[in-house]
């Protein structure tokens, strides 16, 4: 056990028990998964990608490369978690990753012997040959050697949320700079979301020890963040990671909501994604420091300098009891001074610097031994054994269980470049700074090079005080922050170039200093290709401590400078999201929205089957028992329909409401038809053509009045119509007086056909004359059905004596059930879409498969539909050539002539006793059904010159499925062709 | 606190729609004179005579009557002529009222568009989508505890099972 005693921001009085590999230890409320792993000696956590090379904890934040947990168990489990950000709970379970049989030890480990062949791009070298064995042996056997956690499998049992945030000011970071500008926009009144990726507010001042305003820096925040939390104008998120931005100012966040708790048997969701609409943003994400180059720098007990004072003076966990500082600035000492006020032995403090500030050197007492103008060259043991410290020409071995390296900061500026510009290197301050930034965004604090703390605070009040300013608001009372001395000078070092073991530079996807040369030397020397070819800032932590060293590293071999070389951009998102995240409530049944017909719970309650036509689901056929197979239960709806009476749901169909003086105008330019010409109290059959002049869409359009028409649509076309009709009269013609509003959702429509609709429909409306003379074909009425209004049509698709009968949606239910209750005598049954397709073909009417697109209204038998006599959209182009073209596919009927075989839908249609290839492709078979009327198949199909070849025979080749049938060429109508059955 | 403290969800029964479409050149306040009512111009909603009538488009309201009789509709028909189409549209949607501490916040991690009390105040109203579902919004109150949503009868289902889960998200 490495914990103190006392001290750091975390409850002694709340142990939580957490297991990591099998293995129960406790921790505390507070901790970080990586903190308690730390506080109770664990220091091997986990496998390097490629070479599986034991890893210990590097970082205390969200950059950690290595250690990489898989978290929980069963569906819960979640791979490739950074332990550095796993708020510990009682219960968690951990396990490492990427090693067999175990950790400790780990037979890939095996890797590192072949490494020279492991180098940069080895993947495009080498498994070249043979070529077959790249799928079989080598993909499979590289998937299992390399690579991170495993998933469940299994269905996440987690949901995700959503939220929309909206403010004046966003501000990114809880640390000091991002607190001091929150809280100067808040007190001017600013509308301010302030996100934080932290589960604990105030940053550095967490983990080190500072002084402001008098107060220790984590009481300072504390009460800064108390005031923030009272002000109504200022919404704080904590555990929220800005993921990424984008155009409009919009930035996207996941919060933790349900994470840190132990999975609940309750539906709160697990984390919430936020879409954030921000005027102005402050990045105040920090820095994250640099690791150094040497050898064995990835071995367990290698850590960033900034860790081990977040590990002591936050978590109270001390990682080393011996232990050497490698530095490169002021901050290394500062990680001194903590080692050695937890009670840790400063073996060495190896500054790469000749000289350093006098009020560095008093940070620590004298007599310890300090070495200026050193190195460290090499790290052995793993975990950490010794150290090989260059230090006066000489290369010394110091025993030490702890080596904290401070390399410099890298400003955590991804975010500012997601939108394309790309960071540039500051000689004076030796590092990447954002230069142009996505609108609306600056950096403050350590994210804009302020790397003192009390630059950063006074850069984030005043971003604050400035955005506060623009926008409008009164100026608020100036504040300073007086800040204990906070030194932060440095010089970078890039590479220790007396290393003698492996350098790593990119430690997730183990990459090396010498695969950075090794590109160079094979050509690949931009940033980008040098990203691409050795992966270097490719792994899931995106290359957060590793991009900067590996530009410059870049740099040194070409001979160029770093703001030669430059850096890459980074794309959204920053930190990795679960595609649950993303998905949020729609998935599952949920995906998307389900359209529910008017009688759709009185079908389910009849066990109807369900199909989905677009959003809506509509009922397929009614089984009369479980299981039934459907051709029975469609041939008999189709049988007692044809003897009867069948009921259909049809409301999905598109309805519009087109009035207006020059409703009728509009009409006569939307459909081939004219519609002007139509009387009050009919309806007419149309067909509305595209620009192109191939078929858009079908239905009937009833005029109620003069200026008072109604259309439908398909169902699969009803919105694109709708919009079609708006452009129509808003863009093309604006000068017309009319107006179009969708009634679908308005009325409940069933379709009542049959020889017995007239008494059906008689027994629920005594009071109508339904004669053929007082009501014939294709005439239509309003009524009044139990005290509403009700539209009545004599329309069939079915080809019998049918009506549809539409009431307001919410009475839908009422009348099927009344419809029912009044046909039970006339045998009554319902018909699903399966029969609905049934008649309609058996009747050759088209739908969907012939209005594909690609078909003319000559191709489907309405040539005659199409009016000589005025303008309508689409006329022109459906003069063009190759539409009117006599060879043209066209819709013909196709009988078996084995009459025990099926046709199936899409077959070829080639002559007899042709080869099934493309040159002898005349058509194809668009719409097939087992007519029960006719005992046999029948098929709707497309053929070239098909008119004239009624009575030819045909061969549907069905390739796919490897059925042939040999047909008859027929009238597509099959059933009826004079339509005495329609006249009733 | 339960989740009813936090937010309740009750549909509102038995109200007559219609939609109310200028006709050409025709205003809002030609059309307001004629049903005794300021029309609201743009998003807003607005009350008189019994009838609600909200803003959703350019020269286009849905007007909404509480107790009103069937001939409703046919009588702003009538009374509207020349002014303004008319398609009755009762039982086209479903409405939910959406009332509580939390409302705002339920409705805010359902639509893209800025909720606060100083953007959408009582009177807004809003046309956009929650789940992928077109919905109507109109806030009731200045303080945000009160909300009514009109959604397509035929997703209402839908509407609500989001409603469901991102209640059970409060």
């Amino acid at each position: 056990m490495s914990r103190l005693a006392t001290g750091g921001q975390i409850d002694r009085s709340s142990p939580h028990n957490f297991t990591f590999d099998g293995r129960a230890y406790q921790g505390f409320a507070g901790d970080t998964l990586a903190s308690a792993l730390i506080a109770n000696g664990v220091r091997l956590v986990g496998r390097s990608f490629k070479y599986h090379r034991p890893r210990g904890v590097l970082s205390a934040g969200p950059e950690e490369p290595n250690a990489l947990v898989t978290l929980g168990a069963g569906a819960h489990r979640e791979p490739n978690t950074r332990a550095t950000l796993v708020e510990l709970f009682d219960g968690l379970q951990a396990g490492s990753q990427n090693r067999w049989p175990n950790l400790r030890f780990d037979l890939l480990a095996l890797n590192q012997m072949v490494s020279p062949l492991l180098v940069a791009g080895f993947y495009y070298k080498t498994f070249m040959w043979p070529a077959s064995f790249w799928e079989r042996v080598y993909e499979p056997l590289i998937r299992r050697a390399a690579g991170l956690g495993h998933l469940s499998t299994l269905p996440d049992p987690d949901h995700y949320d959503r939220e929309h945030g909206f403010c004046d000011l966003l501000v990114i970071g809880g640390g000091p700079a991002g607190l001091a500008s929150a809280l100067a926009a808040g007190r001017a009144g600013l509308r301010v979301i302030l996100a934080c990726e932290d589960f604990r507010w105030g940053g550095r001042l967490l983990s080190e020890r500072h002084v402001i305003a008098d107060q220790a820096g984590d009481t300072w925040a504390a009460q800064v963040v108390e005031e923030l939390a009272s002000m109504p104008n200022v919404r704080m998120l904590g555990r929220t990671t800005i993921v990424g931005a984008y155009d409009g100012r919009e930035y996207v966040a996941v919060e933790r909501v349900g994470d840190p708790l132990a999975p609940a048997p309750s539906a709160r969701p697990r984390q919430r994604l936020w879409k954030i609409v921000a005027r102005e943003t402050v990045l105040a994400s920090g820095a994250i420091e640099r690791p150094l180059v040497f050898g064995g720098n990835d071995r367990p007990g290698v850590m960033l300098a900034s860790a081990v004072s977040s590990y002591i003076n936050r978590f109270a966990a001390v990682p080393g009891k011996r232990a050497v500082i490698f530095t490169t600035g002021d901050s290394g000492w500062r990680t001194a001074a903590d080692l050695i006020a937890a009670g840790a032995e400063l073996v060495a403090l190896a500054d790469a610097r000749d000289e350093v500030p006098a009020a560095i050197r008093a940070l620590l007492p004298g007599g310890l031994p300090v070495h200026l103008g050193a190195r460290i060259a090499d790290a052995q043991g793993a975990p950490l054994r010794s150290v090989d410290l260059i230090a006066g020409g000489k290369r010394h071995r110091i025993g030490a269980d702890l080596l904290a390296m401070a390399g410099g900061w890298n400003p955590a500026i991804g975010l500012g470049s997601n939108l394309g510009t790309r960071p540039i290197w500051s000689t004076e301050q030796e590092t990447f700074l954002l230069d142009r930034t996505p609108p609306g965004l600056r950096a403050a604090g350590a994210a804009n090079g302020k790397f003192a703390l009390g630059d950063a605070i006074r850069d984030g009040w005043s971003c604050g005080t400035q955005i506060a300013r623009a926008l409008g608001r009164p100026a608020i009372a100036e504040q300073s922050f007086p800040t204990s001395d906070d030194p932060a000078s440095g010089r970078a070092l890039w590479h220790v170039g007396e290393r003698r073991g492996k350098a790593f530079v990119d430690y997730q996807n183990d990459v090396t200093d010498k695969d950075i040369d090794l590109a160079v030397q094979e050509g690949f020397t931009s940033v980008e290709h040098l990203k691409r070819y050795t992966t270097l800032g490719m792994a899931t932590d995106q290359g957060k401590t590793s991009g900067v060293n590996g530009h410059a590293l870049l740099a040194r071999a070409t001979g160029r400078s770093l703001s030669q070389t430059g850096t890459i951009l980074s794309r959204p998102p920053w930190q990795p999201v679960a595609i649950g995240a993303l998905a949020g409530h729609h998935r599952g049944r949920d995906f998307r929205p389900e359209r529910l017909t008017p009688s759709h719970r009185w079908a389910a309650e009849r066990g109807a089957v369900f199909t989905d036509a677009g959003l809506w689901k509509r009922a397929q056929w009614f089984p009369h028992y479980p299981d039934e197979p459907w051709r029975e239960a469609v041939d008999r709806e189709v049988r007692l329909t044809r003897s009867g009476v069948g009921v259909c749901d049809v409301s999905t169909l598109g309805k519009i409401d087109i009035h207006g003086p020059d409703a009728a105008a509009l009409l006569d330019r939307l459909y081939t038809g004219t519609f002007s010409t139509l009387g009050v109290g009919r309806a007419r059959y149309g067909i509305m053509l595209r620009e192109d002049g191939f078929i858009f869409d079908d239905g009937t359009t009833t005029r109620f009045a003069p200026d008072r028409y109604y259309l439908t649509t398909t169902t699969a076309n009803a919105g694109r119509v709708m919009q079609h009709i708006d452009f129509a009269r808003q863009v093309l013609w604006p000068e017309l007086d009319v107006q179009a509003v969708s009634v679908t959702e308005r009325w409940a429509g069933f379709s009542i056909a049959g020889p017995a609709s007239r008494s059906l429909v008689a027994a629920l409306l005594p009071d109508l004359d339904l004669s053929n003379a007082a009501f014939p074909p294709m005439a239509a009425m309003e009524l009044s059905w139990e005290g509403m209004p009700a539209r009545l049509f004599r329309l069939s698709f079915s080809g019998e004596l049918a009506y549809e009968l539409c009431v307001p949606a919410m009475a839908g239910d009422r009348l099927i059930r009344r419809l029912f209750q009044l046909g039970a005598d006339l045998g009554i049954t319902p018909y699903g879409t399966e029969a609905l397709g049934v008649m309609r073909i058996e009747k050759g009417h088209v739908a969907g498969p012939e209005l594909n697109g690609q078909t003319t209204a000559a191709d489907l038998g309405m040539g005659r539909m199409v009016s000589t006599k005025k303008d309508f959209i689409g006329r022109v182009l459906a003069g063009r050539p190759a539409l009117v073209d006599p060879g043209r596919p066209v819709l013909v009927g196709l009988i078996p002539l084995d009459r025990r075989q099926l046709f199936t839908a899409g077959a070829h249609l080639v002559r007899p006793g042709r080869a099934p290839v493309a040159a002898n492709d005349e058509g194809h078979v668009t719409s097939v059904a087992h007519s029960p009327t006719l005992g046999h198949s029948i098929a709707l199909a497309l053929l070239s010159g098909g008119r004239g070849r009624h009575g030819e025979r045909i061969v549907a080749h069905d390739l796919v499925r490897a059925i042939i049938v040999e047909a008859e060429i027929c009238d597509p109508v099959f059933l009826d062709p004079e339509g005495v059955r329609v006249r009733g | 606190m339960s989740v009813v403290d936090k937010v309740g969800v009750t549909e509102q029964q038995g109200l007559a729609i219609a939609a109310i479409l200028a006709r050409r050149g025709i205003g809002a306040v030609a059309i307001g004179e004629v049903l005794a009512i300021r029309m609201p111009v743009g998003p807003t909603w607005g009350t008189g005579d019994g009838v609600t009538i909200v803003g959703t488009g350019p020269g286009t309201w849905l007007a909404f009557g509480q107790g009103v009789g069937n001939g409703w509709s046919a009588d702003l028909e009538r009374r509207l002529a020349g002014l303004a189409s008319l398609s009755d549209q009762t039982g086209a949607y479903r409405l939910f009222r959406i009332a509580g501490p939390d409302a705002r916040t339920l409705l805010q991690r359902g639509a893209a568009i800025d909720m606060d009390g100083g953007v959408f105040p009582a009177g807004s109203v809003a046309v956009t989508v929650i789940g992928h579902v077109d919905v109507i919004i109109r806030n009731l109150t200045d303080d945000g505890l009160c909300y009514e949503i009109a959604v397509y009868r035929s997703y209402a289902d839908s509407f609500l099972r989001w409603v469901d889960a991102a209640i059970a998200g409060l």
